[in-house]
């Protein structure tokens, strides 16, 4: 899902990113008014956290592998879009700058996927799932699926728009393969949650308790 | 890929006169190559172009001392994803093109065309130039360098600290990463071991992703309360002292931007001639 550049015509790349800041801009001050300022340092920790917890691979058929993006997991767990946002923004430019994992001029594109799309849609559901059901696990794990599949999505439409591959076979095979990866990311992002509410339910910002959180066999 | 931080890291260490460049200089440079090449059109002017910026990239990496290996194996950690993708093209008609020839035509009536096959070349082109120059750039370059060079070409104070305190901490969840891919391996736990039943393994890897950010976040607080014990607040921000570009740096970084600039647009004036 990381575009690298090359992928996306310069201009294009360009709008990506005047919208991206836009949204880094409305995280930073997320992070300032509703974190307070300080806690700036703490983000950057969890941020570390998240870029090696993408690192575990997760197997998903016949031997190949994904892992987790995280974005769906942090947006629940700090309970806002712009939490997921700050954390994959830091993510993103690390992955891209130092590992070539996504490109430059292509990282606007891949702000929003991961961190706008997949924040947005993983909170959001998770919110609308919650009062809907009222079960955290349905919740979060349609959510983390949702979050995983719509920015899987999104980057084939702006990859059909560059040009540089068509619409129909790239929906189709990024939406088949993130699909899979989403089962596995929101049944992951599931057991996660549920550990960290039975371990550190503080931290958590949607108050509700796991019956079976308890009994968490870690 | 938090795996190859350790490695990429000990590159930056080494000595050599690339290494010893101002990261701002080669921040510039490496992120003016990849602009210019990206801006190039997806035309066969890309070849000419791409070929020059290689060999550009070549003399650079000679200078830095780098063994090839090391961009080898660097290469081969990004490129077969993408690599993929470049070589689906050829099946695939796209915009930059009006007319299609069949170059080849496969069972299921699967055709590979001339043109498809010549823009996923420039595409190949295009990544390859731009993939090359990050990894001069990272491995010629220590993460706090570039964090510095960065802040001093204008990196907001927000980002610039909280990118700071990440990259202190990649270490920290490197060396934590390891430790529990250890322990799961003393344990004889094979996330790919088809023996044991899926939903067990998975079960398993949610709760060590969970513990691991359970003890980021724990890892956060610790840092963050022992900043505030140092008079950490508000007002804070990460010190970045005032260094001022050599003689040499200035001369380096102009000659190469001049030759970036100069390289796709010559090529494009002579292409405008000629055809």
């Amino acid at each position: 899902m990381h575009i690298p550049d090359a992928f996306i015509p310069i201009w294009q790349g360009a709008i990506y990113w005047i919208i991206a800041l836009v949204f880094i801009a409305l995280a930073l001050r997320w992070a300032r008014n509703e974190m307070s300022e300080e806690k700036i340092p703490l983000i950057a920790v969890v941020a570390a956290g998240i870029f090696a917890l993408q690192s575990f691979n997760l197997p998903v058929s016949m031997g190949t592998s994904g892992h987790l993006v995280g974005g769906a997991l942090a947006a629940i767990i700090l309970g806002s879009p712009f939490a997921a946002i700050f954390i994959l923004t830091l993510v993103l430019i690390v992955q891209g700058v130092l590992f070539g994992d996504g490109g430059i001029t292509t990282m606007g594109a891949n702000i929003i996927n991961m961190g706008v799309i997949g924040g947005f849609v993983g909170f959001y559901s998770f919110k609308g799932l919650m009062a809907a059901t009222g079960n955290v696990n349905i919740a979060a794990f349609i959510a983390a699926w949702l979050a995983c599949v719509i920015p899987a999505l999104a980057c084939a439409v702006e990859m059909y728009f560059a040009g540089t591959f068509p619409l129909n076979e790239g929906l189709v095979a990024m939406g088949l393969y993130h699909a899979l990866i989403g089962v596995i990311e929101g049944f992951v992002t599931v057991v996660a949650i549920r550990l960290i509410v039975a371990a550190r339910p503080d931290i958590v910002d949607f108050k509700i308790e796991f019956p079976a959180a308890k009994g968490v066999d870690v | 890929m938090i795996e190859d931080l350790f490695f990429i890291e000990k590159q930056a260490y080494r000595e050599s006169l690339m290494h010893r460049l101002d990261a701002r200089v080669k921040i510039i440079l490496a992120f003016a190559v990849i602009i210019a090449i990206v801006a190039v059109p997806y035309s066969i002017m890309v070849y000419t172009v791409g070929a020059t910026f290689f060999l550009f990239f070549l003399i650079l990496w000679a200078v830095s001392k780098l063994p090839l290996s090391v961009y080898g194996k660097r290469l081969v950690a990004i490129v077969p994803i993408w690599g993929i993708i470049i070589l689906f093209q050829i099946f695939f008609k796209n915009k930059y093109y009006t007319d299609y020839h069949v170059l080849y035509t496969l069972p299921l009536g699967i055709s590979i065309y001339t043109e498809s096959v010549e823009f996923a070349s420039i595409l190949a082109v295009k990544f390859l130039i731009s993939i090359s120059f990050i990894i001069l750039l990272s491995s010629t370059t220590k993460m706090q360098d570039l964090l510095q060079g960065a802040s001093r070409l204008g990196l907001p104070a927000e980002i610039a600290l909280a990118l700071g305190m990440m990259i202190r901490y990649l270490f920290v969840f490197g060396y934590i990463f390891r430790k529990v891919n250890e322990t799961l391996k003393t344990k004889c736990f094979d996330a790919f071991d088809r023996h044991l039943p899926y939903r067990y393994r998975l079960r398993q890897l949610g709760y060590t992703i969970g513990t691991m950010f359970i003890r980021s976040y724990e890892q956060g607080e610790r840092v963050y309360t022992s900043m505030l014990c140092r008079g950490y607040g508000r007002e804070s921000h990460l010190f970045i002292t005032k260094k001022p570009l050599r003689g040499f740096e200035w001369a380096f970084l102009i000659i190469s931007l001049t030759f970036i600039i100069a390289v796709p647009v010559t090529i494009w004036l002579t292409a405008l001639r000629f055809f």
